[in-house]
């Protein structure tokens, strides 16, 4: 489903010169549960910003679904992104002015579902996060592992084939997150592909298949199964 | 020590803010500006005659008369008057009398023709506060022939200003200088740079009651009340004019009051006249006391569009700002003390506004001067009261504008706000909504103002008058030629480049009026029937050199010798005369008040309506009549070389004369009458701009706050598919709604107002829909950019940075 060759990515500020990704190469597929560890500031949020299409490699190859992305503009990975790829981020960034049900709709408007389509998408998927009812809350008035409940029904709402999770686990206590480690587990089972950083050894292990980035380069794998 | 600190903080965290500090700064400074240089100008305006000394006691007499159909309020009173009420009434310790007049003076060989000239009773001297340099006042207007001048005519005669006991040459008659005086200030109602010796004037020896001809003031006693004067009016003209009536008229007083007509006097305080009296006869152009109310409101709306941006920045800054004061709590600060920091930084603010707005204002003011045709000076009495003013304008815009976030930023709970409870802060500011729906209000308001003062310029500007005054030289008093007037037009008329010449001083644009009594039959004095036209001696020429239109009967011509009886009237004078069909209609003049003699005039033509007063009246009725005026040669020229025609007649006037050879354009003469008018139109649109470039620098700050503010968001939405329009009107969304709800607030207010205002012209605009929907457009449009740029900005900003900054 993902295949990265030589990838890399620069950031420059006024006086150093970081290689944040160097030359990178690594392979997903289809319906896989990836954990990617690794030091922090070694690139793992680079690299699923990258994966996520919210960013551009400097260089090497991306091939998504055998689609060459990596000299897509903005617009067209836009595109791409929005009915492929869910996100599920460690502060959860759900909007503070949309309540519960607003903020899991989202995507789907963005997609162009039908408002009656969108009543009946969001319904079954806060039920299935058993946040059905604060579907009318904000989400200041809900604890941190539901706010993730949350964040994870909005990723899934679209029905995305790949799940891309930044330490979705790192502001909750350990029964939340065994809990969102449960959900996440339970998607991946019906097909969803997933691709997770975690800091967690613990979290790790809900997953397929590990991949250690030491510098930006060097990949160790670590087949769980 | 303590205060000290507050204002380090206060420095530190204005200096931290930069774009805030200087959106802040600059938008109050350019309000504070324009707020500053209006004040000038109404102070200015309000000052109008206050620098006589007696200012308070000093009454212009004015007259008021209807006749018929006709009614004149005249700013000019009979010639006995100002004597008789000084010996009747005790109440009047003095009293003058002012005739405007021109002349020409002889300066070496040149000869200058004055405009500021006026006849003046030698009171004039103790009414007036006219400080003299040289000379006695009790004295200098004594004698016949006497002449006061000013400072700068003196020097511009003699080089010198002690030149009492030198002589001017002044319409062939020899002037002794009594007097040198200050000049007259600009803030005077009248401004004269000679004053002759009424007593030179025989006419104003005249004990004609039934006339008006001089402006006359009078001074009341101390503690005397002017009412009781005014109250005895009635019965003092009654005394006085009652055997005149009867003689000139035929009517007694009580026969002429039954008619319906009326010949009343009554009172106008001294410093009311700039502002309040707009009536016949005024010795100067005055204002009225309408751009009075409003330019001070116009100043206000400025003044508060730009305390609402300095408020709104502020409070929408308060979330920003939120965790700066939990900490500050939790660390143990007092509410009190908070209050104390934030109002001292608003007060930095307004303090650092006000020096730049004191700066700018100096600076502008020349400009401003130009623009409202003022001498306006910043002087040590100008910060008499400037600086008082400006210190109050620190404090209260200071406290207001800060008061809203320093009581609501120090109210915040330490818990709430390091939980993040109120990082939503921007969306809650209803306040801070209904604030910008005022500003811009009143920014659509001004908007629809400003075009519609503009349109009625317009619309003043290209109306069709009734004659044409494009390519029409006027050369004025010809009179001087005496009897070779006639053959100055005739040698005139031979020039190429020439295609017409009519000799009369009653020209639509200029200020000679006369007027008289007809009738519609030979008997007796009939107030219902009569009109009291404008009666002007015209030549055969005039209605073809000025382009007016005949739509009955024929023109004046020379060869037809009973034309001395014709009269050609205008389409009002048929209209108030009643005559469906006037042409061979007989009109009537007395010349005596038993009606024993009579004029019969015939009706040849009636001439289509043209304007000859301010379009704010409507036309009267005009009767023409053949006669010999010669009190400027107007020309029509056809020519592209006009230097070198004008040249031409100069060379022949010069053949005939020794006089200055002067002239004017007859659509500049047209377009002075409107000066005030036309300025008034520019101070508005200026001003107006401002007040909307404040209010967008305000929106300007404000959209960039929330985007800021949704940074997050915007974020979000953008990594869940969300493009940049969505983005851009999302951000947009909020404020557009607040403009139209401004739109519908202000369009029908605007309307309203300024439908009353165009009722004070005879001739208007109408308020179309469209200038509605332009200025709410207009408004909306300049919104939309201000708000964009931010939005734009936001919207193309990379989510990843945006989200990471969390
Ligand atoms: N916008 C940026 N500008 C400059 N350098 C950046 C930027 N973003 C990341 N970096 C640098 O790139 C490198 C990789 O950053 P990245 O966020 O991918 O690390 P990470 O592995 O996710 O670390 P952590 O486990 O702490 O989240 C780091 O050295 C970081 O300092
Ligand atoms: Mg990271």
């Amino acid at each position: 489903m993902i295949k990265i060759t030589d990838l890399e990515k620069f950031y420059r500020t006024e006086e150093v010169e970081t290689i944040a990704l160097n030359k990178l190469t690594m392979e997903v597929r289809k319906g896989e549960f990836v954990a990617i560890m690794g030091p922090s500031g070694c690139g793992k949020s680079t690299l699923l910003n990258i994966l996520g299409m919210l960013d551009d490699p400097d260089a090497g190859s991306y091939v998504f679904n055998d689609i060459e992305v990596a000299h897509f503009n903005e617009r067209k990975r836009a595109d791409l992104r929005k009915h492929n790829i869910g996100f599920v981020f460690q502060s959860f960034n759900l909007i503070d002015e949309l309540t519960v049900f607003e903020n899991v709709e989202l995507p789907l408007i963005y997609t162009g579902v039908a408002a009656a389509d969108r009543v009946k998408r969001v319904e079954p998927v806060l039920d299935k996060m058993q946040i059905m009812h604060r579907r009318n809350h904000y989400p200041q008035q809900l604890s941190g592992g539901q706010q993730q409940r949350v964040a994870i029904a909005r990723a899934v709402v679209n029905n995305p084939k790949l799940i891309l999770a930044d330490e979705p686990t790192g502001n909750l206590d350990s029964s939340n997150g065994n809990d969102v480690m449960e959900l996440l587990t339970d998607l991946n089972e019906q097909g969803t592909t997933i691709i997770m950083v975690t800091h967690s050894e613990h979290d790790a292990r809900y997953s397929h298949r590990i991949i250690r980035l030491l510098d930006g380069h060097t990949v160790m794998e670590n087949i769980m199964i | 020590m303590m205060f000290k600190n507050y204002i380090k903080t206060a420095w530190r965290s204005l200096k931290k803010n930069k774009a805030f500090t200087a959106i802040n700064v600059l938008g109050l400074a350019l309000g504070l500006t324009a707020c500053l240089l209006i004040v000038l100008y109404v102070v200015d305006e309000l000052s109008f005659d206050r620098y006589n000394t007696k200012a308070d006691r000093i009454y212009r007499v004015n007259e008021d008369l209807k006749l018929g159909n006709n009614t004149v309020n005249y700013a000019v009173a009979m010639p006995p008057l100002a004597q008789t009420l000084k010996t009747d009434f005790p109440d009047v310790e003095d009293a003058v009398r002012l005739k405007r007049t021109a002349s020409h003076v002889k300066k070496g060989t040149e000869n200058i023709l004055e405009y500021n000239i006026a006849f003046a009773d030698p009171s004039v001297f103790n009414v007036f506060t006219l400080p003299m340099i040289n000379g006695n006042p009790a004295t200098a207007l004594a004698e016949p022939n006497s002449v006061v001048i000013t400072e700068t005519t003196a020097k511009k005669y003699f080089n010198s200003i002690n030149v009492v006991g030198k002589t001017l040459l002044m319409d062939q008659a020899n002037c002794k200088v009594t007097g040198v005086i200050r000049d007259m200030p600009k803030t005077s109602h009248f401004n004269f740079d000679f004053l002759i010796s009424m007593s030179s004037w025989p006419d104003s020896k005249s004990d004609k009651w039934l006339r008006s001809d001089y402006n006359t003031y009078i001074l009341f006693r101390k503690g005397a009340d002017p009412k009781k004067l005014e109250a005895r009016f009635p019965q003092f003209l009654r005394k006085y004019s009652g055997s005149e009536m009867q003689t000139d008229l035929n009517l007694s007083v009580d026969e002429f009051e039954k008619g319906g007509s009326y010949f009343r006097m009554n009172l106008t305080p001294l410093t009311d006249i700039h502002l309040h009296a707009n009536r016949t006869g005024e010795l100067g152009s005055n204002s009225t006391m309408e751009y009075i109310y409003i330019f001070s409101a116009i100043a206000l709306f400025i003044l508060f569009i730009a305390c609402v941006n300095f408020m709104n920045l502020s409070t929408a800054r308060s979330s920003n700002r939120a965790r700066e004061v939990g900490v500050r709590k939790v660390l143990g600060s007092s509410r009190g003390s908070l209050i104390v920091q934030f109002l001292t930084e608003s007060m930095l603010v307004t303090l650092g506004a006000t020096l730049i707005a004191l700066a700018a204002a100096t600076l502008l003011l020349p400009a401003f001067n130009q623009l409202a045709g003022k001498e306006i000076l910043i002087n040590s009495h100008t910060y008499v009261w400037l600086l008082p003013v400006s210190l109050i304008i620190v404090l209260v815009i200071g406290f207001l504008a800060g008061s809203y976030p320093a009581f609501f930023l120090s109210a915040f709970q330490p818990v709430d706000v390091l939980k993040g409870k109120l990082a939503g802060g921007f969306k809650g500011g209803w306040l801070r909504s209904f604030l910008v729906v005022f500003q811009f209000a009143i920014s659509i308001f001004l908007i629809i103002g400003t075009l519609v003062i503009y349109n009625q310029l317009n619309y003043i500007q290209n109306k069709n008058l009734g004659y044409d005054r494009k390519q029409v030289l006027i050369v004025k008093k010809a009179f001087e030629l005496g009897k070779s007037a006639a053959a100055f037009k005739q040698q005139v008329k031979q020039l190429p480049g020439v295609a017409d010449a009519t000799l009369s001083g009653f020209l639509p644009t200029e200020q000679a009026r006369s007027t008289s009594i007809f009738n519609k039959d030979a008997g007796m004095l009939d107030q219902k029937n009569a009109i009291f036209p404008q009666t002007w001696a015209v030549d055969p020429d005039y209605i073809k050199t000025l382009g007016m239109k005949m739509t009955a009967g024929r023109n004046f011509s020379a060869q037809m010798s009973t034309d001395s009886s014709a009269v050609v009237i205008n389409e009002t004078a048929a209209k108030f005369l009643g005559f469906d069909n006037p042409v061979d209609k007989l009109l009537y003049q007395a010349l005596d008040g038993k009606h024993t003699k009579v004029k019969v005039y015939h009706i040849i033509g009636v001439v289509k309506d043209f304007h000859f007063n301010s379009l704010r009246e409507n036309i009267s009725p005009v009767i023409l009549r053949l006669g010999e005026d010669t009190g400027d040669l107007s020309i029509r020229v056809s020519t592209s070389n006009l230097p070198a025609l004008i040249a031409q007649i100069k060379q022949k006037w010069s053949g005939l004369s020794t006089s200055h050879f002067e002239y004017s354009f007859m659509d500049q003469d047209f377009d002075a009458t409107y000066r005030s008018e036309q300025r008034i139109g520019k101070i508005f649109i200026v001003f107006t701009t401002l007040a909307i470039l404040i209010a967008c620098l305000g929106l300007f700050g404000l959209a960039a706050y929330a985007a800021e503010q949704r940074t997050k968001e915007i974020g979000i939405r953008k990594v869940l598919g969300a493009n940049v329009t969505v983005i851009v009107s999302l951000l947009s969304k909020d404020f557009i709604k607040l403009i139209l709800i401004a739109i519908a607030i202000s369009s029908p207010l605007a309307w309203y107002l300024m439908h009353k205002w165009l009722q004070d012209f005879a001739y208007r605009v109408n308020i179309h829909w469209y200038t509605v929907a332009v200025a709410g457009m207009a408004a909306m449009l300049i919104a939309f950019i201000t708000i964009s740029f931010q939005s734009i900005k936001a919207a193309l900003a990379n989510p990843v940075k945006s989200l990471k900054s969390e």
